[in-house]
């Protein structure tokens, strides 16, 4: 403890006592000296320990048409990071098959086999467009957001990888505060010279997914 | 099963069992309104109506954030999310004002570890990467790449390991230089008829810098050299420009 502040205190329980002795006091006190001292305890600053559920992870199935090899059943994964209220960015990827089917009837085969893989991942941004809600009963509301995506990735199949651009809209509903659902339409646009000349071709692609935020 | 498949998987498994027992385990956080009254938002964002109000003098408890909205339970048990900037007007059973922290510059000079994802051009061809890197210390940086080039005639897959050295890790935009070594796979389309797949070790050297922009991210430019060693007469180079960014953790 400081002496100094104390000498105050003592000044004016001695001026009240005797006034006189006011006269006596050194004109140097400092007169900004603080008189009372609070014994404050400094409160610890509380930061709040509040969960923060930025991220959402989570898989889809659905339909993949690409282009010339026939619609075929797809499912992925998808990451999103959502940097703020109006957009977020996404990871997916996302697999599945290509068919020369059809090309092979009119004796066209292309593939070594009727059915190949195809493998495809993308990176994304999101825009959140119309948030709303959905009222499945009297009682019950759960919230909803369309959004757009638009992103690059790469498709690939039979040693061809594409470099592939993706433009979608999607809607998710939140029937719980951590789990979404979302349907999404998506167009996967590539350059392909597979069938002779070199043309864009546009994939589309329907699914339905589950992510759980985290 | 190929293995990135197994790995969302593996990650969807991890995150379901990752959040859902940890809810509800930390007690909520109970706050006061102290400005005349609040807006209850039906979902996290501006666009969502306001259902009911909270006035003040009452308490609510914060059940979690996402983005800058919270969603909190009011004493008679609604929920609703509340804005940023009205849950810093409230205060705490202590008194005080909540004081939330965010990610900050400060935070970015003490990263550790760093993930991100960039594009840019492979001697004229789209090129796409994924990386992830830890640092070892203010000045070095240990990172693995794996970046995927698609051309006309054929794709490219490359993986390495490089050291990235800061000498002004304190500058806002701050340059560094990278050494790298790893593998070099090419793969002609399967339109090309007598070409031949290849697999070569390869190196690199690349300038670049990387600069702090908001939150978690950093933008990074790249200029790097690929020298491939395709056997023990010919040595391929390749040049690349990329442009990425990352998310970093500290």
């Amino acid at each position: 403890m400081r002496k100094r502040p104390l000498f105050p205190c003592t000044g004016i329980l001695l001026a009240l006592l005797f006034p006189v002795a006011v006269l006596a006091q050194n004109p140097e006190t400092p007169a900004m000296e603080q008189v009372i001292q609070p014994e404050l305890d400094r409160r610890p600053v509380r930061i709040p320990r509040i969960d923060t559920e930025d991220y959402e992870i989570g898989g889809y199935v659905g339909i993949l048409s690409v282009e010339d090899f026939g619609a075929n059943p797809v499912y992925g994964g998808r990451l999103v990071y959502h940097v703020n209220e109006d957009y977020f960015v996404e990871a997916l990827f996302g697999k599945s098959t290509v068919s020369d089917q059809a090309l092979c009837d009119l004796g066209l085969c292309l593939f070594p086999s009727r059915e190949e893989d195809l493998t495809y991942y993308a990176m994304s941004v999101g825009f959140n467009l119309f948030p709303g809600e959905i009222f499945p009963s009297r009682k019950r509301a759960m919230t909803s957001m369309v959004y757009a995506v638009a992103g690059v990735g790469n498709s690939s199949f039979i040693d061809e990888n594409l470099f592939t651009l993706n433009l979608g809209i999607g809607i998710r509903i939140l029937p719980v505060d951590w789990l979404a659902v979302h349907f999404t339409i998506r167009d996967y646009l590539f350059e392909s010279d597979i069938l002779g000349s070199q043309e864009i071709k546009n994939n589309f692609e329907l699914t339905f997914g589950a992510s759980v935020y985290f | 099963m190929p293995s990135p498949l197994r790995w969302t998987v593996a990650l969807l498994i991890t995150g379901i069992i990752a959040t859902a027992p940890a809810r509800g385990e930390d007690a909520d956080l109970r706050v006061q309104v102290v400005e005349s009254y609040i807006d209850l938002h039906t979902g996290p964002g501006r666009g969502y109506p306001v259902a009911q109000v909270v006035e003040r003098g009452e308490w609510v408890d914060i059940i979690l954030r996402r983005t800058d909205w919270f969603q909190v339970r009011t004493q008679r048990g609604r929920e609703g999310w509340v804005t940023r900037a009205d849950i810093e007007n409230m205060v705490t059973e202590t008194g005080d004002r909540i004081r939330l922290r965010d990610v900050l510059y400060e935070d970015y000079r003490s990263r550790r570890f760093e993930a991100g994802f960039a594009g840019g051009l492979l001697e004229g061809d789209t090129f796409m990467m994924a990386r992830a890197g830890y640092r070892l210390n203010e000045n070095l940086t240990g990172e693995f790449t794996i970046g995927q080039a698609s051309g006309d005639f054929s794709s490219s897959l490359l993986y390495y390991v490089a050291v990235l050295s800061e000498p002004f890790p304190e500058w806002r935009v701050s340059p560094f230089f990278s050494l790298g070594l790893g593998r070099f796979e090419n793969t002609p389309k399967a339109t090309l008829v007598g070409a031949i797949k290849t697999e070569s070790n390869m190196a690199n050297v690349g300038i670049g810098a990387r600069a702090y922009l908001t939150r978690r991210f950093v933008v990074r430019g790249d200029y790097r050299r690929h020298v491939v060693f395709v056997d023990e007469d010919r040595i391929n180079e390749y040049n690349e420009v990329s442009l990425g960014f990352s998310i970093f953790f500290y």
